[in-house]
Order: C-alpha cells, then structure tokens, then sequence
C-alpha cells in the first residue's frame, strides 16, 4: 500500500514538471513568432512596430521582479511612488533592450531545442538562430506562477541579460548615491534615445 | 486516520501545485541578497577605471568609423567567401589550442583538435573548409588565458586595451604569451613576412566584429552605462569559456521572483 501511495505521488510530481517543460518550447515559439513577424509586417509603422512588441514582452516576461532584481540595494531606500516610476521606466527599457536585438534576427531561421528543467525548477530552452555563416546559441530562462510560463531571463553566447543590466545599473546607481528617483531619470533619457532610434531607423 | 492523512496532503499539494492560492503567488518572494550592494559588480575589481573609461571611449570611436564599417563590408561578402576566411583564420589558431588543452589537462580534446587540424590543413585545402566539422569533430576553443585560470592564477584587475578592448591582467598575460609562441606568427617573421602578422590580427578583429554586429549595437543603442555592460559581459563570457561551459543549466545565474502589480 505505502509503495503505491509513493509511486502515485511521484507520478504527479513527474508529470507536473514535465508539462511545462514539454509545452515551453511550444509556448516561447509561439510568443517569438510574434515578434518576428512584427518585424516582416511592413504595413505598420515603427513605432506600432515596437508597441505591438513591448505588448508582447510585457506579458511574457517577469519585469517586475527583473527590475527589483536589477535595482539592487537601491529598491529598499526608494518611495513607494518612485518604485512604481521606475518599475514603468525598467519594462520599457526591456522591451527596447529584447527588441533592439530580435530586430537582427528577424530574417534568420531559428530552431528551438528540446527545453529541461533545472535544479532550481527553472526551465531552460535553447533557441540556435541561424544566419549564412554560422549560428548563435540564445538561452531562454522560464519560470512557472500561476500555471504559466515567465522569461525570467535570457543568454546570449553564456552572457546573461539580467545580470549584465544589474552591473551596468549598479555602475550608473553608484554615481547617484543609489536614489533610485535620481536614477529613473536617467533611465527614461536612455528610453527616449533609444526609442527615437528605433523609430527613426 | 492514515488514510485521511493521506487524501489531505494530496488534495494541498494540488492546490498548491497548481496555484490555486493565488494570494500566495502575488506575495513578494525576494532573496535577501537581491538588497544587497551587487556581488557580480563587486567581484569586478577594476581600481584604474577612469583610465580604462577613457580607452573605452577611444576604442568605441575606432570601432564606429573603421571596424564597424569593414565588418560590415565583409559581411557582404558571399557567405562561401565569409565561411573560407574564417575557417582559414580558425584553423592558423589550432595549433596553439592544441598546446593549450594539453596544459589543461585535456587528452581527448587534444587528440580532436590535432585531428582537426590535419584533417582541415589536407583535405579542407589549408583550413578554408571544415571538412573536420561535417564528420563530427567540433571545434574548441581554449587559450592562454584559459589555462592560466585553470592553473589557479586570478583575475587580477580589469583593464581595456587600446584597440584590443576589454581584458584583465591574466588575459593580457595569456594574449602576450600567444603573441610570442604562435608558430604561425614565428614563422612569418623568420621569413622576413612580419607584416603578416598585424594582416592575420586585424583580419581576425574583422571576423570576430562580424559575427557580432546585430548584438553589439542592441547593447552599445540601448544601455545607460555602455562601459559597465561590456564589462560585465567580458566576465561572464571568459567565465563562461574557462569553464567550459557548454550546457547553460551550469551557469550560476539568479533566480527572479515572478510578482504580480
């Protein structure tokens, strides 16, 4: 009797975890396809371009603890007010940072690999983006919360966006004395710079 | 009563396996250290910083108005053409990979690479075809910095390079050793050719430069501290490679807590 009770709670475990890691690389395909196919619709504006994408990173991606994550020893200090501020200002730059870089993948073929699960229940999908020389390897970092999936980050070549974004916001934080209001000023300039070259390109 | 016991733990680990107390979820489920000053930035020691900023810029310049351009330009190239110089390019490091897995201690990627190479240098016309590749013997990469990092010898401090970019102490001692021991390079200055030499380093910044474009400026366009985000991926990618690191499950990245607005 134990030993059923053992096998029957092992196979919901083993099922359970194997559901999302079969169906992430269904679902991320479908959530790139977006992006991509935004990027080969000329129909639209720029600027429609990009929002249609932000859309699509904001839904997908855990910007907000991304963006608590990034800040660093600066969140605990700022206002309520100001967390929210820059919460607003991290998503864009996201959005700008993922669209900026998918925009020169959108004419190459992409495959994805079969996704696995980590030690820490993250799940981990290799997207190999093939171009006429050669091929880079993308990591995609999923988690799970509310019986769906989050990017929670993502690799490129072994280098990790989020923490790359830490260090270079840490760098930038440390010049303010870490006032994340101060910051976020900062942070918007850049979002509007870039955005202007997305728009204008 | 066991069998009750039984029933109630199933029942709660579905419910919570399946989020059905979502309060739960939306709870702040931070690490203590994620408040922490960041240790990824702590780890960089980089004390002559406003030298190497001014580097940084100096190079940023350089690759904007002749690297960028060129690697471009040669991405134009038919692909055929793009794929024989790199392969040539490649197959003139092999050598020293060769000598550098040995010092690490790697027979088997020893063997690979020297098979590689005489298999390329023959048969793959002088390296320009990876005919080495297309029955299965994969190329790996390690150098003099790598070794010396599987030695025991740190990082030392961070250091940017005129032209050569990003680097440490221990890489550029590593960069120096190749300098002074690729036969290639020996061989070529012993026949009166050094020109060669700068030839084979700028052709190989070119090649490197071109694989790279798209993501160099995603992160030059779009980054408050461009410095900082080349520092860091500098680290992570040597890390990275003086691992080994070929499966991304290994790479000690942190775990972000999903929450809901």
């Amino acid at each position: 009797m134990k030993f059923f009770k053992i096998f029957f709670l092992s196979v919901i475990l083993f099922f359970n975890t194997s559901l999302f890691a079969d169906e992430a690389s269904d679902w991320l395909r479908k959530e790139i396809d977006i992006i991509l196919n935004a990027y080969l619709n000329e129909n639209i504006s720029n600027e429609e371009r990009f929002l249609m994408i932000e859309q699509t990173i904001n839904e997908n991606f855990a910007g907000t603890g991304i963006a608590k994550f990034i800040a660093g020893n600066a969140w605990t200090k700022a206002s309520k007010e100001t967390k929210k501020n820059y919460i607003k200002s991290f998503k864009r730059h996201l959005a700008l940072n993922i669209a900026s870089m998918m925009q020169g993948y959108s004419d190459q073929k992409y495959e994805l690999s079969s996704s696995k699960i980590d030690k820490n229940k993250v799940i981990l999908v290799n997207m190999e983006i093939f171009s006429n020389t050669g091929s880079v390897v993308v990591t995609w970092r999923l988690k799970e919360a509310k019986n769906r999936l989050f990017v929670i980050d993502l690799l490129v070549a072994d280098i990790s966006l989020v923490v790359t974004k830490r260090s270079e916001f840490n760098s930038m934080l440390k010049n303010v004395d870490y006032n994340l209001e101060e910051f976020n000023s900062i942070l918007d300039n850049q979002n509007e710079e870039s955005l202007q070259k997305i728009i204008n390109q | 009563m066991i069998r009750n016991k039984f029933i109630f733990f199933t029942i709660i680990f579905f419910l919570f396996n399946y989020n059905l107390f979502a309060s739960e979820s939306d709870e702040v489920n931070t690490q203590p250290d994620d408040f922490e000053t960041s240790k990824v930035e702590d780890e960089i020691y980089d004390p002559f910083e406003p030298v190497n900023r001014a580097i940084f810029s100096f190079n940023n310049v350089a690759d904007r108005v002749v690297l960028e351009p060129v690697a471009k330009g040669y991405k134009k190239l038919p692909s055929p053409i793009q794929s024989g110089i790199s392969n040539f390019l490649s197959n003139l490091r092999a050598p020293l990979v060769v000598v550098n897995q040995l010092l690490q201690g790697q027979g088997e990627n020893a063997i690979q690479s020297s098979g590689r190479f005489i298999i390329n240098s023959t048969v793959g016309l002088l390296g320009i075809f990876d005919v080495a590749e297309k029955i299965g013997i994969e190329e790996k990469e390690e150098d003099f910095g790598q070794t010396l990092a599987t030695w025991g010898v740190g990082d030392g401090f961070y250091i940017v390079l005129p032209l050569f970019g990003p680097s440490n102490i221990r890489d550029t001692s590593g960069m120096l050793i190749t300098m002074v021991t690729d036969p290639i390079n020996a061989y070529a200055v012993s026949e009166g050719e050094a020109w060669l030499v700068p030839m084979r380093t700028a052709a190989n910044a070119v090649d490197q430069r071109s694989k790279i474009i798209d993501e160099v400026n995603a992160l030059r366009d779009n980054s408050v501290d461009y410095y900082a985000a080349v520092r860091s991926s500098y680290y992570q990618n040597r890390k990275a490679a003086i691992a080994n690191v070929d499966d991304s499950e290994l790479t000690p990245l942190p775990l972000i807590s999903i929450e809901f607005e």
